[in-house]
């Protein structure tokens, strides 16, 4: 054989064989689902998109009922995460795999209407997906430095509205805790932020521990550590009432009750279904999920990461999905965050319901 | 003495000291393998470790950690292929050793100054991470623009000939690494709406194809000429005077790799980009030029990586921040097993602080067993023939690309990225500083806006840089390393040296 045609032969060889994998990889089949496919649902591992980083409350969450779960369903869980566009790439992912119960989302609070009024993606849980369970929700603090000059909430309002854009308020990006809260504030008590996007808690943090941002909102667990160790003032826990975990910090209604009708609002956790999903299958990942959720080192896990156990599915799910959406996405259009009108997405407002 | 005792935990406990050891080889393995990374394997740990011990469960995610950084060197130096950003630097003069014939020495000199470097980020961990993280805590978004843009003049030292190609392959770099949803005004930004593009471009797809694939279709080109596989050379374990003579340089490096190991925006790759940097403007005569096999040239980038990693502990054990995407994952575990990590961990569990410092030595000392009797094995890949070994490659990339996130988007990537990189090769083009391009791009673009989006106004953005300290400092080290790369600059030290010597006569 000439030296020719061995390269011809082998740069045929190379070629193919990843050209196979992709074959492999890319073929997917959308089957109809029989009754006896349902009946003997899981047969094959089902995937866990977790639409949120590694290391993240959602998938620390994830991870850890995953094992609980698949107990219970008596198949085994793959949990992969796709984060990536506030968590809009996994539920798009999620979208688009077939409805027979075999990928399940792992997600938070930001694919409920928040997606659609900023643009960012057009998935939503409401219309796209069905909750499967709702684990647990936990609440957001508004926290400055120990050296700041602010001791309340309302001082750091009244300075925020008197001096527009002088203080920086560190987000989390679009559709963020920081952004939602910021919004809240703006629209009730006229204040406007420098805002500054950050990559997620840790890094706000960090700034804030440095004083390179005045003010943040971070979740409440994970601020608590720097509020006991003094690193940390938190002004405000945005909810109607304290926490026992951070009893010094005032809810949000003491000194403005006209946020009472936002609330409960806060993040939360849950694992969802795509919306044409069998309800057969339905059921059992709903049965499965709430006795998981039952396990006793499951709830300590919980209150270790600052989580409010709700453990909810079905109608009451929906219910809860809809005050979270309605309040988050109008919230946003009050304050002038977003251009785009929740009515465009048939979103009612909080207090018209 | 409480504290040696803790220390000494993993040493005398046989579970904890097997589960150290079965991390630290399987870590090996894990980052030997492109496409999978320690983030992924210790996150599927965290599922696994739920119902075991707090203490066993962070033993074998340490020796994961330090395994995996470790052997993402191995698939860089002996295929190209580096497993992991923090290992692109080694690829530079570890692959032109491996193609002299001298894998094994590459392979020996990097577990070795590995070890150092794990070490010395161990110690520095042990005995100053308070002092440690309160500098990394005052490092802000304006350090960390001058910091990537002080690992962006290596494109310098890669451009290898002309200084233009190189300037045009950094550039595209930058520009692929905006690509997706900006992370700062959210807007998307060469999308063309599609969700996948969103997501940016992950630089483990970039590294796959640029590095990866395109080698393969460059052999394909050039597999006419005969007499193209190499020989290993055989090698006596190095004397220790040979090693020791690189030990002031992984020494600075190793320092130099906790503190930025440290930053929690900054990690291993910068670490060891910058460590490569070093090395290649303070050894004066080395023996073979860098970029074709400098023994400094795979030193350096390894001690500065492997010491990076007791920087990213620091500020997750005294302040509860996570240093890098695997330090999270640990507060996660910790969280998840009832600890509350945050600046109050030290005191109320110093314990397992002490613990993690003795696990952290252990896993140095069993990734410099198991890196050195490895070494065997791994050369082999350099001896496979070509008509084997290329299409084996060809499926690695092929699968590492997939497997990153179960997306076939990375996979055209990556194919993509092959034949940039195919094109690059044959007109003389860099690639290594596209991909310094597209690891600092997103750094340099994130940190000046939010450095401008907090000082507000132009005046007291850039009166900043100098009247910080750490800013000043970093200023000065940009502006004198810009400098010292003009020609000018040069002809002053000529003309000095001169001075010198009429002095001397």
């Amino acid at each position: 054989m000439t030296w020719k045609k061995k390269t011809k032969k082998l740069a045929s060889a190379v070629l193919l064989t990843p050209m196979l994998f992709l074959a492999a990889c890319g073929g997917q089949t959308d089957t109809e689902m029989s009754e006896s496919d349902i009946e003997n649902y899981p047969e094959r591992d089902i995937r866990g998109v977790i639409q949120w980083g590694e290391g993240g409350a959602t998938d620390n969450i994830s991870r850890t009922l995953a094992p609980l779960a698949e107990e219970e369903l008596g198949g085994t869980l793959v949990m992969e995460n796709r984060e990536g566009a506030s968590g809009a790439t996994g539920a798009q992912y999620v979208y688009d795999q077939p409805a027979d119960g075999y990928t399940l989302l792992f997600g938070a609070e930001n694919p409920n209407g928040l997606y659609q009024v900023l643009g960012i993606s057009e998935r939503d849980y409401l219309s796209d997906f069905q909750p499967v369970s709702i684990i647990g929700q936990s609440y957001a603090g508004i926290v400055v430095n120990k050296d700041s000059e602010f001791d309340t909430l309302e001082e750091l309002a009244d300075y925020a509205s008197d001096n527009p854009g002088d203080i920086t308020m560190g987000t989390s990006g679009e559709g963020g805790l920081p952004y939602v809260a910021s919004a809240m504030l703006s629209a009730e008590l006229g204040t406007e932020f420098n805002q500054v996007p950050y990559d997620g808690d840790g890094p706000l943090a960090t700034a804030l521990l440095s004083e390179e941002i005045d003010a943040t909102v971070l979740a409440v667990s994970a601020a608590q550590e720097y509020v006991d160790s003094g690193d940390f003032k938190m002004l405000a826990v945005i909810n109607d009432e304290r926490l026992e975990s951070v009893p010094d910090a005032p809810a949000l209604t003491e000194a403005y009750p006209e946020f009472e009708k936002y609330l409960p609002w806060g993040p939360f956790q849950g694992v969802f279904a795509h919306k044409d999903t069998p309800d057969a299958i339905i059921d059992k990942l709903t049965e499965a999920f709430a006795a998981a959720q039952e396990d006793e080192q499951f709830q300590t896990t919980l209150e270790n990461l600052g989580v409010q156990p709700l453990n909810i599915h079905g109608e009451e799910a929906i219910e809860y999905l809809e005050q979270n959406r309605s309040t988050s996405t109008w919230m946003l259009y009050d304050a002038g965050a977003t251009d785009t009108s929740p009515e465009e997405f048939d979103i009612p407002r909080v207090d018209e319901e | 003495m409480d504290v040696l005792q803790q220390f000494l935990t993993p040493f005398v406990n046989i579970e904890l000291l097997l589960f150290v050891a079965a991390g630290t080889l399987a870590g090996i393995f894990v980052g030997a393998i492109p496409g999978l990374s320690v983030t992924m394997a210790v996150a599927l740990l965290l599922s696994l470790t739920y119902s075991w011990d707090l203490l066993p469960a962070l033993a074998l995610m340490l020796g994961i950690y330090y395994g995996g950084v470790f052997g993402g060197s191995r698939a860089a130096i002996l295929v190209n292929m580096p497993g992991s950003p923090s290992s692109v630097a080694t690829s530079f003069d570890g692959y032109p050793l491996s193609q002299r014939g001298e894998a094994r020495m590459a392979l020996t000199l990097t577990t070795i100054f590995s070890f150092l470097g794990g070490l010395v980020g161990v110690a520095v961990l042990a005995t100053a991470a308070p002092l440690v993280s309160s500098i990394a805590i005052q490092f802000g978004q304006r350090d960390y623009f001058l910091l990537a843009m002080l690992g962006l003049l290596l494109i310098g030292s890669l451009s290898q000939g002309s200084m233009a190609k190189g300037m045009f392959s950094a550039g595209a770099g930058i520009i692929l690494g905006l690509v997706g949803m900006d992370t700062i005004g959210g807007g998307s930004r060469f999308t063309f709406g599609s969700l996948q593009l969103m997501n940016g471009i992950d630089f483990v797809v970039a590294i796959l194809g640029l590095f990866g694939m395109s080698e393969i279709l460059y052999q394909l080109k050039t597999l006419n000429e005969k007499g193209q596989t190499v020989t290993l050379k055989k090698m006596a374990f190095p004397p220790l005077r040979f090693l020791l003579g690189f030990l002031p340089l992984s020494m600075r490096v190793s320092v130099m790799g906790v503190l930025i190991g440290a930053l929690p925006g900054a990690g291993g790759e910068i670490a060891s980009l910058l460590s490569y940097d070093h090395a290649r403007r303070t050894t004066k005569n080395p023996k073979r030029s860098f970029g074709k096999g400098a023994y400094e040239g795979v030193i350096a980038p390894e001690a500065g990586n492997n010491s990076a990693i007791g920087g990213a502990l620091i500020p997750m054990l005294t302040l509860g921040i996570p240093g890098d995407a695997v330090t999270a994952i640990f507060i996660g575990a910790l969280f998840i097993h009832g600890l509350q990590p945050g600046p109050m961990l030290m005191e109320q569990s110093g314990d397992l602080f002490w613990v993690m410092v003795g696990s952290s030595v252990l896993a140095n000392i069993f990734l410099l067993i198991f890196g050195l009797l490895v070494v065997g094995i791994f050369v082999r890949v350099v001896t496979i023939p070509k008509q084997i070994l290329l299409p084996i490659i060809a499926v690695i990339t092929v699968i590492g690309a997939y497997a990153l996130n179960n997306s076939m988007t990375d996979v055209y990537w990556m194919l993509g990225f092959g034949f940039v990189g195919f094109f690059m090769k044959v007109y003389q083009f860099s690639v290594a500083p596209l991909v310094l391009g597209l690891i600092l791009g997103p750094l340099i673009d994130s940190s000046f806006r939010r450095a401008y989006m907090t000082a507000q106004e132009p005046g007291a953005f850039l009166i900043g840089f100098v009247n910080n300290p750490i800013s000043l400092l970093l200023t000065l080290a940009f502006c004198f390393t810009l400098f010292s790369q003009t020609k000018t600059y040069q002809k002053m030290m000529a003309s000095f040296k001169k001075k010198q010597k009429v002095f001397r006569k």
